[in-house]
């Protein structure tokens, strides 16, 4: 695996311990527990219960050890490690130990393996074999769990909508409640009765749908938690394994898949663990997202419209068409009437030959990737692109002592990095500051939470360093004069904010030793991001933040950052730009469009030809209406992608795309480390990975078989290599404060994201995750429910000029303000509609749906 | 009267300058704070707050050699030392009412009748301690001691011995009452721990110990009603004159809950160091086994210490060494007396139904074993025992005692390992004959 990460992680002196573990000696940090070092050092101590990512509990005592000098035998996973310490792990006491817990976890175990779809990979299983006896002295009924109602002495209940229970598999290791509990913050199952009839189950009246849920049944060690993606479909000794990397999350998670090569199939993703980027928990996203590419509904071949109507193609038909148009619209109109715009999914190779195809053979600079921004500003070196590449590590996050999110929905935007922050508060004693428009859900884990009002960032973050400067624990070396000597109060008024509270968290964050800056979605989507990148950069000089720690706005999707390196920007960095010139032997002189600008400049009938890779702006862009106007006006609209979307259905040609598991393809996760995802099946149905198309569609324009004047891969080398710019947190910078509006009766802040299950227009065709998902919905606080006398799953209008929808209302257990949060990539729900491409809030009319 | 009608020897105590935990418990005022004072009540509290320091009043408490009476005879006061010193996260005080080991019933009429002496010994190891916020975690089926233990805070709070500032010496202490759900488990400190925090009423593995590492992860002192109750006594009276009474390690006076077949059952403050014998025969305690019946065991300690026999009642002592050295415990002091009609087998099946009921479920070895238990020990009661059910019940027990995350499981094995040793006569004539020895008479389920 390529990994190209330069920054080391601060070497921490950690005092160790030398024991003895077997006659031989090992070394293992303080604190450590005897399990985990012998593990480090290849010595293998049998368990259930134990999970290297959760606190120990020694519930199932089969990790015994015999350590000289002591009498009992102890259980390794709560052992620290001590200097000298002689610790037996196979001595006759400790075998005699072992044999007995596996003893007492099968007498009432109902050993159904050949019917239970763990086999084959269940620890009790291969303990069993390893340590158990082949015989049982246990003479009396076992206890059955059955569920109520039903005659079967088989349990088996759904208790969400991927998890199955079977009780009786049970062994109470508690891994599935703990890590529920310590690591998701979710408290959908939980543990009931107790003794030997104790029992897990869903928690009562709910479901155990939380975004991480799929984990609980990686984790179990028998077939007591399975899901419906997996069982029963193959049994494991059948499926071969392809490491790979999420494109859900702009993390990169890392994931391994389960395929039979012969059917060419995918049966379930797990996790891989890494450390460095996602502690082995994968998002429900990232586990059944994988769903989208055996999904049945995929595109199969290439489709031209023909009379108005979209037939069937060969792809020589379709891609020769594609060359032919998109040279005459060059030819004719000038290579400024054509332009791309790029999923910022695609892997590395395809983002370089996207890029080249424009850049390079077409003479085009209109390339971009940000399909669901509001209308930007399109300066190369702006401030928020300086605080986008700022240096950031995911595992630092775990070892900060302060944690501020800023604008940021963390579960919606950054499932990994949210358990990160969980982790840091829950093992280190972190202090997490949560500040941004609206409550939300991790604020649970929060010292202090402020609710600023919507579009007041810039007064917010004033507010923030004036405290500081007040307190006496920041020096005021300009940052009062940056923000035009407003005073603390008047800053909190802007922002409607309590002092008392700002002070709090300004205290807490300008003491920090090792913060952790993150700064979300809610600002990197928004069209004052520069403004408030500006009060970030002010704040960050006065309390030295990243010096201290790490201060980014953190990329959204799974390659956001190779996108950005590798220069898919109508106007990159100038040091980009210069290697992109050098690569491609010069660049045509006129300024890229953003994908704002080549829509508006479709609806003036200016732009002629426009190939959109793997992208669905009619569901994604702000602004529906326009999308679909400035689509519908553009001459020549290819659209490839996987599945027939809102704007495929307008294009002219249509190129069924592989996903990335057809492909080999390297992405570049947030913070800029490079990851191989393997081609685990062949490309299904006609399909093509966006690599191939490419550089078909390239020989076809440059009238060569094949382009051998740029190297992909050397490229993508050089642009990767491009340090980015660095003049963050240097010089205060002036900023200009907003004004926000207040909300008038009725009329609130809308926020658009996405449901932590369901993030982008494919994933609705991962079965699993709809299970979780159902329909779009308008979450708002319990109060502004009251007010307006609707319930959970009543009906809501929400308007915003002549664009109206109608959704369910869900009743938020955190908000807390008058704002209404709406999903995006529900079909049924066109929510950018209500969207403004300008508008720095979103402010809709909200009222009640009668009957 | 709402208290139970217990018998106590509150009429020695009164008369003598040692017993001290009964003197006022027959008196239905002495739950009113102003009898209380009367009594010499809150004077322990003064003086401590006035004259002395949080290291003095542990050294005082450490030099009487009080041992904890919840029943693993802990030193209170070197407990007390455990509290780290450089410790900079608040420091909690609990006080475990939790009172549930069967035959056990003092704890009950210290709070029912004198919840003022608890709440006195709290404030001062509160004090000790450096904490500034105590607990008292009631069990739930106490009704009487809860609404008794509040009206005594209240009244607390109303005098100023409680609250900010109290007494005007800067102190500030607050006292909460929690009642537990039922469960025998949370008597256990870390799954009382556990209970307090709101989270499933499991024990925790130690280290890290409560003094460490307790409620919310701050260090906390755990302490039984009966231990924080001597506490006022020791501090008025000095370390010296509660070492004068009982012996050289078991220090001090203990309270016994007598129970079974026993003439007098009833609840008794006494020296420790007493002859067992004296405790069951004495007419002024137990006063013999009704109808002339011999003796044929006693459980010492409350119901998860071995089992004694009739030869070992006549030496055995009442304190932590001489029962040690009988191959029992002192535990909480509930003295359960059996006499020859009694089926051991039953009695060891009524006790390990109630640990199989009340393991947590937490741990393999008593989740499971005391399962197995229960069901080998009823088909032998049902005379459906099988040759090897004693050996096997001998390896079960083995597979439990010391291999559990908290005293449950030993509590669950110890009597019945001792009943299976002192008489397996018993057990082997019911595997044999398909019936037990001793027909019991009423239902046993």
């Amino acid at each position: 695996m390529a990994n190209e990460s330069t920054l080391a992680l601060p070497a921490e002196q950690v005092e160790t311990v030398t024991l003895t573990v077997n006659g031989r000696q090992i070394t293992a940090p303080k604190g450590t527990n005897v399990l985990q070092a012998a593990l480090n050092n290849g010595i293998k101590i049998p368990s259930f219960c134990w999970h290297p990512k959760l606190k120990s509990v020694g519930s199932c005592r089969m990790c015994y050890i015999e350590v000289e000098g002591v009498p009992k035998l102890l259980v390794s996973c709560c052992t620290p490690v001590a200097e000298g310490m002689v610790v037996h792990t196979e001595s006759d006491l400790v075998r005699q130990g072992r044999k007995a817990v596996i003893e007492f976890t099968l007498i009432n175990h109902p050993l159904d393996c050949p019917t239970c779809d763990k086999g084959g990979e269940c620890d009790l299983q291969d303990l069993t074999f390893a340590h158990g006896f082949d015989d049982s002295r246990f003479a009396f009924q076992k206890y059955r769990f059955v569920e109520e109602g039903s005659s079967s002495s088989f349990d088996d209940h759904r208790i969400g909508p991927e998890i199955i229970l079977n009780r009786n598999r049970c062994i109470l290791c508690y891994k599935c409640v703990r890590a529920n509990k310590e690591a998701f913050g979710e408290y959908d199952l939980g543990v009931y009765e107790r003794g030997n009839i104790a029992e897990i189950n869903a928690a009562p009246g709910e479901q155990v749908d939380n975004p991480y849920s799929g984990n609980l049944v990686e984790i179990c060690p028998v077939g007591a938690l399975t899901n419906t993606d997996w069982r029963y479909k193959i049994r494991v000794w059948l499926t071969q394994q392809d490491d790979s990397v999420s494109i859900f999350e702009s993390s990169g998670i890392n994931i391994r898949f389960w395929k039979e090569r012969q059917k060419n199939h995918i049966y379930r993703v797990t996790a891989r663990p890494n450390d460095a980027i996602d502690d082995g928990w994968l998002a429900d996203v990232t586990r059944y997202g994988y769903q989208i590419a055996t999904s049945p509904h995929r595109l199969k071949t290439p489709l031209i419209r023909k009379d108005g109507k979209q037939v069937e193609a060969s792809w020589d038909e379709a891609l020769e068409l594609i060359a032919k148009r998109f040279r005459s619209v060059c030819d004719s109109q000038g290579a400024v009437c054509v332009g791309g715009i790029v999923a910022p999914w695609q892997d590395n190779g395809a983002l370089m030959r996207f890029n080249a195809l424009f850049r390079k053979h077409l003479k085009s600079n209109n390339v971009d990737f940000r399909t669901d921004y509001k209308n930007l500003p399109s300066t190369p070196t702006s401030d928020f692109s300086l605080l986008a590449s700022q240096p950031f590590r995911i595992a630092q996050i775990d070892s900060s002592d302060v944690i501020l999110t800023f604008g940021s929905d963390l579960l919606r935007e950054h499932r990994n990095e949210y358990l990160r922050a969980r982790k840091a508060m829950t093992f280190n004693d972190a202090q997490v500051i949560v500040a941004g428009p609206y409550a939300t859900k991790h604020a649970d884990i929060s010292s202090a939470e402020l609710v600023y009002a919507p579009g007041s960032e810039e007064a917010a973050i004033g507010a923030l360093g004036m405290a500081a400067i007040e307190l006496g624990v920041a020096t005021d070396t300009g940052f009062s004069e940056s923000f035009g000597n407003r005073s603390l109060a008047d800053l909190c008024s802007v922002a409607g904010l309590e002092s008392d509270d700002v002070r709090a968290a300004a205290r807490t964050l300008a003491t920090a030793e090792r913060p952790s800056v993150i700064v979300g979605e809610l600002i990197t989507r928004s069209p004052a991001r520069d403004g408030i990148a500006k009060a970030l950069n002010n704040l960050d000089r006065l309390l030295g933040l990243s010096t201290k720690g790490q201060v980014a706005a953190l990329a959204a999707y799974a390659n956001s950052r190779g996108a950005e390196r590798l220069g898919l920007l109508p106007q990159p960095a100038d040091a980009t730009r210069a290697q992109l010139t050098a690569l491609f032997g010069g660049l045509s002189e006129h300024d890229g469009l953003t994908t704002d600008q080549m829509l508006q400049a479709m609806t003036r009938n200016e732009f002629n030809a426009c190939f959109v890779l793997g992208a669905d702006p009619v569901q994604t862009y702000p602004d529906r209406s326009f999308v679909e106007e400035a689509l519908g006006k553009v001459e020549f609209l290819v659209v490839a992608d996987t599945f027939e979307s809102e704007t495929t259905e307008v294009a002219d040609v249509v190129l069924p795309l592989s996903t990335w598991a057809e492909s080999t393809g390297d992405f570049v996760n947030l913070e800029g480390t490079v990851q191989t995802a393997r081609e685990t099946i062949r490309p299904m149905h006609q399909s093509k990975p966006a690599s191939e198309i490419i550089d078909r569609i390239a020989a076809l324009v440059t009238g060569s078989d094949a382009d051998t004047t740029v190297d992909i891969d050397d490229a993508i080398r050089a642009l990767l290599a491009v340090a980015p710019a660095a003049s963050w947190a240097e010089k205060y910078r002036p900023v200009t404060l907003p004004n926000p509006e207040a909300n008038e009766s009725n009329v609130i802040a809308l926020y658009v994201g996405d449901d932590p299950h369901h993030l982008s227009h494919l994933t609705q065709h991962a079965s699993s995750l709809m299970n979780f998902v159902g329909e779009a919905y308008a979450e708002i606080s319990s109060d502004l429910a009251a007010r307006l006398s609707v319930g959970s799953g009543d009906t809501v209008r929400l308007e915003h000029g002549s664009a109206k929808i109608i959704l369910a209302v869900r009743i938020s257990e955190h908000l807390d303000s008058d704002v209404v949060l709406v999903p995006r990539n529900f079909a049924s729900a066109a929510v950018t509609g209500l969207q403004s491409r300008s508008a720095r809030v979103d402010r809709v009319k909200i009222s009640r749906v009668e009957g | 009267m709402h208290y139970s009608p217990v018998i106590t020897n509150a009429d020695q105590a009164i008369k003598s300058d040692k017993l001290h935990l009964f003197r006022y418990v027959e008196d239905p005022n002495q739950k009113q704070i102003d009898t209380y004072m009367t009594h010499g009540g809150y004077t322990a509290w003064k003086k401590v707050l006035n004259d002395m320091s949080p290291e003095a009043v542990t050294g005082e408490v450490k030099e009487s050699g009080l041992r904890g009476r919840g029943g693993a005879g802990f030193p209170t006061g070197v407990k007390w030392g455990f509290v780290p010193k450089d410790s900079t996260k608040p420091r909690y005080l609990i006080c475990n009412a939790d009172e549930s080991e069967p035959g056990t019933c003092k704890d009950r009429v210290l709070m029912e009748r004198d919840p003022h002496g608890m709440i006195e010994g709290m404030a001062i190891a509160s004090f000790a301690i450096k904490s500034n916020l105590m607990f008292c975690y009631i069990r739930g089926e106490f009704g009487e001691c809860i609404r008794a233990t509040e009206a005594a805070m209240h009244e607390a709070y109303d005098k100023g011995m409680l609250g900010k500032n109290i007494m005007g010496t800067g102190y500030d202490l607050d006292m909460v009452i929690h009642t537990g759900g039922g469960a025998y488990i949370c008597g256990e400190e870390t799954a009382l721990l556990n209970s307090l925090e709101g989270e499933r009423g499991m024990s925790r593995v130690k280290p890290p110990f409560p003094a460490v590492e307790g409620l919310y992860a701050c260090p906390t002192i755990v302490n039984n009603v009966e231990t924080l109750a001597a506490v006022p006594f020791i501090v008025n009276n000095g370390a010296a004159w509660y070492k004068s009474m009982g012996t050289e390690k078991s220090a001090g006076t203990k309270l016994f809950s007598l129970t079974g077949h026993i003439n007098r059952p009833g609840n008794f403050e006494v020296e420790l160091g007493m002859p067992l014998k004296d405790m069951i025969y004495s007419p002024e305690f137990g006063n013999g086994i009704p109808d002339g019946k011999k003796l044929k065991a006693v459980i010492p300690g409350g119901a998860s210490t071995p089992y004694l026999t009739p030869e070992q009642v006549e030496t055995v002592l009442l304190d932590y060494e001489s029962m040690e050295e009988h191959g029992s415990m002192l535990g909480s002091g509930a003295i359960i007396v059996l006499n020859e009609d009694t089926c051991i087998i039953w009695s060891i099946y009524k006790l390990i139904h109630f640990f199989r009921h009340e393991s947590c479920g937490k741990c393999t070895p008593c989740r499971e074993g005391t399962g197995w238990l229960e069901q080998i020990i009823k088909s032998i009661l049902d005379g459906k025992g099988k040759p090897g059910d004693i050996e096997r019940i001998e390896d079960l027990c083995e597979n439990i005692l010391g291999r559990t995350i908290c005293p449950l499981g030993d509590a669950a094995v110890m009597p019945i390992q001792s009943a299976v040793k002192h008489f397996r006569g018993e057990w082997e004539f019911a595997i044999e004959h398909g019936r037990p020895m001793v027909k019991t008479d009423f239902a046993f389920t």
